[in-house]
């Protein structure tokens, strides 16, 4: 990279860019291509592994947050947080609770300059280069899906589903348990015998290396059995087995079965026949008749689960199938779907659009500075009508005295 | 947790001091220097920062993490006028010491050189990205100037109509919201720019996996781990035959502030070899120690003589008094105390002393019986006199501790003044320790 690029953007500024997901933290410095860094949002506690979205009251969060913080600032980012300016990426559901206590540490513990709360799903739009798009996130808790429609979320045709990576290593370790064996100095014992040698890491690592989204004709026949309880005989020949050591003595015996099957969690209907695919279809419906065909033309798919084998052929010939049922056949007249393609996985998607954003002029006039925060107490958020986004004009002299 | 406890020292030159004890809570961490946790070389934050805060000489294994090491090997070379000889060359790879993993399983060529030879690769998006934010930035620049402009004239657009035919105010509250909050990602894009960007052909059909990939087995050594794939997050290799090695992460010192007065309380050398600090105002340099001497039993209502150490640490006889605080804003004692009623001095802290056993110490100091127990170089005994006031649980106390403070770190030596002799108290909390119910 020439000299030039980095001085004409980010200048000295070292402006950070946050994208704190459920499961992985994505950091790193604006006007770069891609975050230094991708971490667990987690920390360790007196050997206890600590999520950051799971926690009882404010304090406990505040506490959390302070270290995994200090942790990102000088383990990994190694920039002084005083008076700098920061991009945050934020999902548009993100609790208050964790916003205004993610703001308050910023801003009183670590003294930010400014922070520039963006919403994840408008950024992956940005990383993109466009204004238009249905922005599906597959993320780890859940699939959320805005369509955004000449920059403006439309908020009335979300979708949520809580089927993501979380249900998947759900769904393995449930069939792990019912299926695997591990084979031990001692012989070959089922996995239910040993319950402890699971956890959420080697869950993770099984399904990143392992499982897979199957074909839609394979997965047809799948269903049929796992679902509407055909026959066994009717599945498809399995796919090849795994051996996947746990550790020296250890080795787990993954079945094709699991391999293949795990990941249809995303895609069987409900009881309310939802699915991750079927998001599409209904935010499509929820939108107004003239943005359909377009949103339809313009899908971003987002999320590190989004990164399986297999999962954006599946998705694309699943919206295809879905649409001839009678739910949305004679409503729905999409001819084509398109999708629009990233210049970053899929997983630092949103954190490239903050990265794009951070690097430009007018961050300031789109981030809330320190000032205005202590007087004004709190943040402002976009579901709260009554209440005025600060302008910055002022503040922005404020900082260039500084 | 553990809490250090720094002493921000007054400062005589800086027209802002402070003389207070700070926790880590309230100090403020700054990135002091930077350096190669390997190879242990200085860098500069401007360097760091071109750089990516990454060593140019250092590498890790992307397999395990851990560092490579240059292996040097000699290869022959057939000499391009004589084919039947060669040459003996030398070349050199890297390879992990650890794993085993070396650059040649990634079937990446040797170098000629030992170090520097180690090109970073690019990411195939980068120059989508840079046109893209090229882009931006115009708009960017469309929408500042913009905003200049429309500080001096004052535009009646229809948002403002609308605004003034709405009857209850909610419409422009609510324009201003959308505009502010929700689009606030949002360029606009009404602007001509003269860089454009060129859309990206959009996917239709994202292609299926491979039959084979349903019948052959999985080399599971083949595929990384996840670990793997986000320690060099731009690539996020999944095949091990795209690993390739990640340069050393730095590490940085850090140095500590005081948040109200900005003074620096530690601030360490920049050779990363050494282990001083330039400045290090740690609490055990400055103020006495209290500890409990001896753990003692407790009983209800009952006197007990309790004696604590108290340690001095500076070089100047400390004078200290021990002072009650006030019953009322006391909820943490459980315990009626007596303190000694007059001052005591501690004698200063001499390092040679300590081998010294007949130093005359007892005769400098004119000490009561009831008040001292004992005297030993710079530490004291002293009595205070104990009645638990409950049955059973902590025995804890609370009394303040005054003692004077010569100011002696910041003086400059060309200036002959004395050092400012300044009292300082702390509110101490005691915990004596349990009784138990009796039986």
């Amino acid at each position: 990279m020439p000299l030039y690029e980095g001085v004409i953007y980010s200048g000295d500024k070292n402006i950070v860019v946050l994208d704190i997901g459920a499961a992985y933290t994505k950091c790193g410095i604006a006007g770069e291509t891609g975050p230094r860094c991708i971490i667990p949002s987690h920390i360790k506690k007196d050997d206890q592994i600590v999520k950051l979205w799971d926690f009882n009251n404010e304090e406990e969060l505040y506490e959390n947050l302070k270290e995994f913080l200090f942790m990102i600032y000088f383990r990994h980012l190694l920039v002084n947080p005083k008076d700098r300016r920061m991009v945050i990426s934020e999902s548009l559901l993100c609790p208050s609770k964790f916003r205004d206590t993610l703001a308050r540490v910023l801003f009183r513990h670590f003294e930010v300059g400014s922070i520039m709360f963006g919403t994840s799903h408008l950024l992956a739009l940005t990383a993109i280069g466009v204004n238009t798009g249905l922005v599906m996130d597959v993320g780890y808790t859940e699939t959320l899906l805005i369509p955004v429609y000449e920059g403006i979320p439309v908020i009335k045709a979300i979708q949520s589903l809580p089927i993501a990576s979380q249900a998947i290593h759900k769904k393995l370790e449930d069939q792990l348990k019912e299926k695997a064996t591990v084979n031990t100095a001692g012989g070959c014992k089922p996995m239910s015998s040993m319950p402890d040698c699971l956890n959420e890491q080697i869950l993770e690592d099984i399904k990143v290396r392992c499982c897979f989204v199957t074909s839609l004709e394979r997965a047809k026949q799948i269903q049929e059995v796992t679902v509407y309880g055909a026959d066994s005989n009717k599945l498809p020949a399995a796919v090849p087995s795994v051996k996947f050591p746990l550790d020296g003595s250890q080795v787990l015996n993954i079945d094709g079965t699991i391999r293949e099957h795990t990941c249809e969690i995303l895609f069987e209907q409900d009881n309310e026949e939802n699915s991750v695919p079927t998001l599409v279809l209904d935010a499509l419906l929820k939108c107004p008749i003239d943005m359909r065909l377009e949103l339809a033309d313009n899908i971003v798919v987002t999320g590190g689960t989004a990164m399986l084998p297999g999962f954006h052929h599946r998705l694309q010939l699943e919206l295809y199938d879905q649409l001839k049922k009678p739910k949305y056949q004679n409503k729905l007249v999409i001819k084509k779907f398109q999708f629009h393609k990233l210049f970053s996985k899929e997983n630092y998607t949103s954190w490239l659009g903050g990265a794009m954003y951070g690097a430009l002029e007018t961050l300031a006039t789109r981030s809330v500075s320190r000032d205005v925060y202590l007087t004004a107490g709190k943040l402002t958020d976009w579901c709260c009508i009554a209440e005025e986004m600060e302008t910055e004009k002022e503040e922005k002299v404020k900082l260039k005295n500084r | 947790m553990l809490i250090i406890l720094l002493f921000n020292e007054m400062s005589l030159s800086g027209p802002q001091h402070c003389l207070k004890l700070k926790c880590s809570e309230c100090l403020l961490n700054e990135v002091d220097s930077h350096y190669c946790p390997m190879c242990l070389e200085n860098m500069s934050s401007s360097e760091a920062k071109l750089k990516k805060n990454r060593c140019g000489n250092c590498f890790d294994c992307p397999s395990c993490g851990h560092t490579l090491t240059t292996r040097a090997t000699n290869v022959a070379i057939s000499d391009p006028d004589d084919p039947g000889k060669s040459t003996p060359k030398k070349m050199y790879y890297m390879a992990c010491g650890f794993c085993r993993w070396t650059t040649r399983d990634v079937a990446i060529d040797d170098k000629t050189v030992a170090s520097g030879g180690w090109e970073d690769i690019e990411n195939t998006h980068a120059k989508k990205i840079q046109s893209l934010l090229d882009y931006y930035h115009e708009l960017a620049l469309n929408e500042k100037a913009e905003r200049e402009r429309k500080k001096y004239v004052r535009r009646r657009s229809h948002l403002y109509y609308a605004a003034s035919m709405d009857k209850y105010g909610m419409v422009t509250v609510a324009v201003k919201k959308k505009i502010g909050a929700m689009s606030n990602v949002s360029i606009k894009e009404n602007e001509e720019t003269t860089t454009q960007i060129t859309t990206e052909e959009k996917i239709s059909d994202f292609p299926a996996l491979p039959d084979d990939f349903f019948t052959t087995p999985l080399e599971l050594s083949k595929v990384t781990t996840i670990t793997q794939r986000l320690a060099s997050p731009e690539f996020q290799p999944t095949i091990t035959n795209d690993l390739y090695p990640k340069r050393k992460h730095l590490l940085i010192r850090k140095s500590m502030r005081c948040k109200e007065c900005e003074h620096n309380l530690i601030k360490p050398e920049m050779n990363p070899l050494s282990i001083k600090f330039k400045i290090q105002l740690v609490i055990m340099h400055h103020i006495p120690e209290v500890r409990l001497m001896a753990p003692m039993e407790f009983r209800f209502k009952k006197e007990l003589k309790v004696v604590l150490l108290l340690i001095n640490p500076v070089v100047h006889n400390t004078t200290v008094s021990l002072l009650p605080v006030d019953k009322e804003s006391d909820s943490f004692s459980t315990a009626k105390i007596e303190l000694p009623k007059k001052e005591v001095v501690l004698a200063r802290r001499d390092d040679a002393a300590i081998y010294d056993d007949a130093t005359q110490m007892h005769q400098e100091f004119k000490d009561e019986k009831n008040v001292v127990a004992f005297r030993k170089a710079n530490k004291l005994g002293v009595i205070i006199k104990v009645t638990p006031l409950i049955q059973e649980g902590d025995v804890k106390v609370s009394f303040v501790l005054r003692h004077d403070y010569r100011n002696t770190a910041v003086v400059l030596p060309m200036e002959n003044q004395e050092p400012q002799i300044s009292w300082l108290q702390h509110r101490i909390f005691l915990n004596l320790g349990r009784i138990h119910k009796s039986k």
